[in-house]
């Protein structure tokens, strides 16, 4: 314990404070920091997959085919409607799961928990489980989407396999797994909502509308700017739905951008294109991170 | 509507929601027990034939899958995740909260901006990476590429930050009077004290790391590498296709981490309370 004083007192706290920050420091700088600066450099090259050394400087011709593309194009479209088709309705869905559940009996706690259940299931399991929910008619088979609405008297539809239904139902099934979880922030949200505020505005006679236009959604605004920005960057990692479910299909109309990273990347063997894809991809990320802030800080002043 | 109608269409509603997340899962866990010719027999309400339901896909399906092996594989990326990443970001977290030093400011804001590069779109070139350090291949080179990239985390050093900020400073100052070292006083007294959000950090992780797929999808090459995801992954898209023995398989991924999320939901629970008191 002695010896223990001594060192403490001797050691600067620069010193010690850079040994506390070390090993993650290091382990940051090789496995984030690194690759990123690689993929940065390799965008500018004609670099291999197996021969990443060996590559000749291209300037920005990766950029310009990139963007002319008709794949990559394709790609950033899929993503770009996939995220619009999520972000409102996932969002819209999930804050009205939040108010509706908001109540402290034990029923509606455990109702809560009901709807989070699909978060803890992983992406890969439920991308599998939804191909066969998603099933087309064959006879007397057919997946259980397709027994619901031939049920009450619909045409079964083939889904994953209609060229414009599979983004949807990709969708779909994405609102269907995230939404829990998008309720808990809300919840954790609406903890900040002065109840008393929402009860003086309903003697006041403000009907549900006019509480939720004024009362509750003002109060909810920087719940709401974070679950919108959240949402909207998870969609844009979109992989194992289209992956597993589609293979990207049918006519490419499903695949996503991480998905034509990883091809270009594995198939195609195209490093430098495939970082190209990358460092645009973090530019979108970053860019959609920035409006946050900004919407944030607006918020604030 | 009388008040008791008015009650009585809540509890229709919310059944019917409750429903709409729980049947998918119902009809998987259902599915996997049923034989492979009768998987999608009986339509909507085939769900509710308990007639010819048997084990038989499990069995079968952990022998194809590897699970056993699979399952060693997926824990021991969990566990060693946990345990290096807990360590590792308290002290980095620890150190941004409680010490002064030179380019502090300017370090955080580097580590926060961290935060937004996703693993998926980072996975090309942290392939090549883990393979210039050679964790490619056999098995321990594998368990190093599942589990080194993804043990510090940016946004785990943010928040355990927060936590830190949140206490009080009496303990850790008398603490220091008393003559301890600063690594004493982070590991007897700063730590402990942040047990909740240590909970949520490794309730948030065993979530995000046992989805893992793209990456085990470019690092395990091997079949006896596999992690749990690609093991099932594999299931369903390598002939002969079995759907009995893919949900049964999907049915014994998704056990363990319902199980992990049963233990700690008390601890998160906690967590939550104590964001409230703040």
């Amino acid at each position: 314990m002695k010896n223990v004083r001594v060192t403490a007192k001797r050691l600067p706290e620069t010193w010690t404070a850079w040994g506390f920050l070390a090993p993650a420091l290091v382990l940051l700088g090789l496995f984030v920091l690194w690759p990123t600066l690689r993929a940065l450099f390799w965008s500018f090259t004609d670099a291999d997959l197996l021969r990443p050394q060996q590559d000749q400087s291209r300037g920005m011709a990766n950029y310009s085919v990139l963007l002319n593309d008709p794949r990559f194009r394709q790609a950033f479209f899929n993503t770009a409607l996939f995220a619009l088709m999520v972000v409102p309705v996932q969002t819209v869905f999930s804050f009205f799961l939040a108010l509706w559940v908001n109540r402290p009996e034990p029923y509606w706690r455990w109702l809560r928990t009901v709807f989070f259940v699909p978060v803890v299931v992983s992406l890969p399991v439920l991308a599998i489980l939804w191909t066969l929910l998603y099933q087309p008619v064959r006879g007397e088979e057919m997946g259980l989407i397709n027994a619901l609405i031939t049920g009450i008297g619909l045409p079964g539809q083939r889904w994953l396999r209609d060229p414009t239904l599979a983004l949807p139902a990709l969708a779909f099934m994405s609102v269907w797994q995230g939404a829990g979880f998008q309720m808990l922030i809300f919840l954790a949200g609406l903890q900040n909502l002065n109840a008393e505020t929402l009860e003086a505005a309903r003697i006041d006679g403000a009907g549900p509308l006019q509480r939720l236009r004024y009362v509750i959604l003002p109060s909810m605004k920087n719940s709401i700017i974070f679950v919108v920005t959240a949402t909207l960057i998870l969609s844009f990692r979109l992989f194992a739905q289209p992956y597993l479910m589609t293979g990207g299909g049918p006519d490419g109309r499903t695949r996503s951008l991480i998905q034509f990273i990883y091809e270009t990347t594995f198939q195609d063997r195209n490093l430098g294109l495939a970082s190209a894809g990358v460092i645009l991809f973090l530019f979108i990320v970053a860019f959609l991170t920035l409006m946050q802030r900004l919407a944030g800080k607006e918020e604030k002043s | 509507m009388s008040r008791g109608g008015k009650r009585l269409a809540g509890w229709i509603a919310s059944g019917l929601v409750a429903l709409f997340f729980l049947l998918p899962l119902i009809w998987m866990v259902h599915a996997s027990f049923r034989p492979e010719n009768r998987i999608f027999a009986g339509g909507f309400f085939g769900v509710l034939d308990f007639s010819d339901l048997h084990v038989g896909n499990y069995p079968a399906a952990w022998r194809r899958a590897s699970m056993g092996r699979a399952m060693v594989v997926s824990l021991t990326q969990a566990a060693g995740i946990i345990g290096i990443g807990l360590l590792v970001n308290s002290l980095a977290a620890y150190a941004f909260a409680r010490m002064d030093f030179r380019g502090k400011n300017p370090l955080f804001a580097l580590v926060v901006a961290l935060i937004i590069l996703p693993v998926e779109v980072l996975a090309v070139p942290l392939f090549l990476t883990a393979r210039d350090l050679g964790l490619t291949g056999g098995m321990a080179p594998t368990m190093g590429a599942l589990i080194l990239p993804f043990a510090a985390k940016a946004f785990n050093i943010y928040f355990l930050r927060q936590h830190f900020l949140s206490l009080p400073m009496e303990l850790e100052e008398a603490a220091r009077v008393d003559g301890a070292s600063t690594f004493r006083i982070y590991w007897n007294i700063a730590l402990p004290s942040i047990r909740p959000a240590l909970a949520t950090v490794i309730v948030l992780d065993v979530l995000t790391h046992w989805s893992d797929f793209i990456w085990p999808l470019i690092v395990c090459t091997r079949e006896e590498t596999r992690t749990v995801q690609i093991g099932l992954a594999n299931l369903f898209t390598e002939p002969p296709i079995q759907y009995g023995h893919i949900l049964a398989a999907a049915v014994i991924a998704t056990l363990p981490v319902v199980l992990v999320f049963r233990l700690a939901q008390r601890h998160m629970v906690a967590s939550q309370s104590n964001v409230g008191i703040k």
